[in-house]
């Protein structure tokens, strides 16, 4: 069988095949290599053609540029940060929590609950935001972080990732806890949780990646530039200095590089997650 | 005494996703019944008075030329799901072969995926600069003389966001489509290798069909996440120029946000929610139909 398989596909093949598929992942990826280098350029080499992918004169001046001064990027990052880990580490525990529910305990309307969960997936979130605007105006805390975080703390997608999860954990094994006089919180705690660690770190990335670039409701409900968020922060930056092409390049790698730093440490979790729900959902 | 006990850790269920519950009511049900309300009243931000107006703001979507304008244009941004869709294939299959770097290979085609918002949204904006920019001078010094103006005419503008759009969501189709390839048996594929059939006939008479679920599944959902965003469009071209790239949810925020006619906008986004009804709807109907299990 291997045999055969190598020959069907030997060597130089899989070489030639390679090169190719190189070749246009390159294609994806250039627009980052062109930031990246863009942010070190001079301004009068930005737009020389042919592209010179190594700048004759690196200079770090415009990402300097962006990250001291008045509207440094560091207060971006600051309130971008304590949105995406609060919001983040909030969604986890209640989308467990719901999800346990939802899989492992009977209760009398279970299903028609988890209905109204699903439908609630069908309405775009432009019908939410003006009552959402007039609500938070009027409870304070619009134009505040927490516009953002509290309802950052529910993800219909995690209750339903997770709950996936949970469904594929046999039941025995809280069975036989359960005779034993374990209560649902005891064998939620110390026998469930445990065993969903991945499935949470997964939930976990993809959430904080998710909050991490939010833009929209950041965009309607923060007016106060010190609140804002790297998003924002970024469309910021670029209005107010829409010639200055290198250092709008810099800024963007701000707000990119993390989050690219993010998918090389957890892309197995972030696949495996986003796999998991589409395929088995 | 056991049975009281087993009673309550049932009702426990409603403690375990009271939390939970508690939000969807607050930020999606609440909300989504209060805009249902203000469809019906001309309420402006800032403005003292609201009044019930009924139907007006429904009869004046009906008449409104910029709704279908933006109806159109939404129509325009959504081809490039279909095509997301079969590119996202078309690289998956390759990278389900012997070879070498796959690991690295797949990271670099998701990697868009996972870097979206608004940062890159800037970055394609200098690409496509019409006149100095690195792509139209990728044209030029291929011999095209007078490259599209991307996305500085209203003709070629929303083809452009389309362009960053199907970058964006490839990726993520890959993802999908090698895990749904992983469940095509290897022994079915080999046989039919034997039989003689082309590589390019396995792909079409059996790959296909049998990934047939994934790919109505990619369509739907990726229909139903296009049709909501709106982040990538406000950030680049405000919906210019000349409404070319206003699709209907930013038509939505700008009403709510611009001009603060929030009645009109909630009617707007009704609009939106009937045509992911409807989306949605086919897919009921049509999984029955279209997919080959």
């Amino acid at each position: 069988m291997e045999l055969k398989r190598r020959m069907n596909w030997d060597v130089p093949k899989r070489l030639v095949i390679t090169v190719i598929m190189l070749a246009f992942a390159i294609i994806m990826v250039i627009p980052f290599i062109w930031m990246l280098t863009t942010s070190l350029k001079t301004p009068t080499e930005v737009f020389e053609y042919p592209i010179k992918w190594l700048p004759a004169h690196p200079t770090w001046d415009h990402h300097v540029k962006v990250w001291t001064g008045a509207k440094s990027f560091g207060t971006y990052y600051l309130n971008s940060l304590k949105i995406a880990v609060i919001g983040t580490v909030g969604a986890t525990f209640i989308s467990a929590f719901a999800a346990y529910g939802f899989s492992r305990i009977e209760f009398k309307g279970r299903n028609a609950l988890f209905m109204v969960y699903l439908s609630m997936m069908m309405i775009p979130p432009q019908v939410l935001f003006v009552p959402k605007f007039i609500m938070f105006e009027w409870a304070g805390i619009y134009n505040t972080h927490w516009a953002l975080i509290l309802p950052g703390f529910f993800t219909i997608f995690g209750v339903f990732m997770i709950r996936q999860f949970f469904l594929s954990i046999p039941h025995e094994i809280s069975e036989s806890a359960f005779i034993d006089g374990a209560g649902h919180f005891r064998i939620f705690l110390r026998l469930i949780l445990p065993l969903a660690k991945p499935a949470l770190a997964t939930l976990a990335i993809i959430d904080f990646s998710w909050q991490w670039n939010d833009y929209e409701n950041a965009l309607v409900f923060l007016i106060d530039e010190r609140l804002y968020t790297v998003p924002l922060g970024l469309q910021n930056f670029i209005l107010e200095n829409m010639i200055d092409y290198n250092g709008m390049m810099a800024a963007a790698s701000a707000g990119i590089v993390p989050m690219i730093l993010v998918f090389i440490i957890g892309q197995r979790f972030i696949i495996q997650g986003l796999t998991n729900s589409a395929v088995k959902g | 005494m056991r049975n009281n006990w087993m009673r309550r850790q049932r009702l426990l269920g409603y403690v375990f996703i009271g939390p939970s519950m508690l939000g969807i009511l607050l930020f999606f049900l609440i909300p989504a019944a209060y805009s249902f309300y203000l469809m019906f009243t001309n309420y402006k931000f800032m403005s003292p008075n609201v009044d019930f107006v009924g139907f007006d703001n429904i009869n004046r979507l009906l008449h409104d030329d910029l709704f279908y304008k933006s109806l159109k244009n939404t129509i325009v941004f959504l081809l490039a799901v279909p095509v997301s869709v079969a590119l996202g294939f078309l690289v998956a299959v390759v990278l389900n072969e012997k070879i070498y770097l796959k690991k690295l290979l797949r990271g670099l085609y998701f990697m868009p995926y996972i870097t979206s918002g608004v940062a890159v949204a800037f970055v394609w904006m200098l690409l496509f600069q019409p006149k100095q920019g690195p792509i139209n001078g990728l044209l030029r010094s291929i011999g095209i003389d007078n490259p599209p103006g991307w996305l500085s005419t209203t003709t070629s503008s929303m083809y452009a966001i389309d362009i960053i759009w199907v970058w964006f969501m490839l990726g993520y189709n890959m993802i999908i489509y090698l895990a749904a390839l992983q469940e095509v048996s290897p022994e079915l594929m080999e046989a039919a290798k034997i039989d003689g059939a082309r590589r390019s006939q396995v792909l079409r008479k059996i790959i296909w069909p049998l990934v047939s679920p994934t790919t109505f599944l990619l369509l739907v959902t990726g229909l139903i996440m296009s049709i909501k965003t709106f982040g990538i469009i406000q950030a680049i071209t405000q919906g210019g120029p000349g409404n070319s790239t206003t699709i209907l949810s930013l038509y939505v925020y700008q009403n709510a946000f611009r001009y603060y006619d929030m009645g009109y906008a909630s009617t707007i986004s009704w609009a939106l929610f009937v045509i992911i009804l409807i989306i949605t709807a086919v897919q009921w109907i049509g999984q029955k139909k279209w997919v080959h299990y």
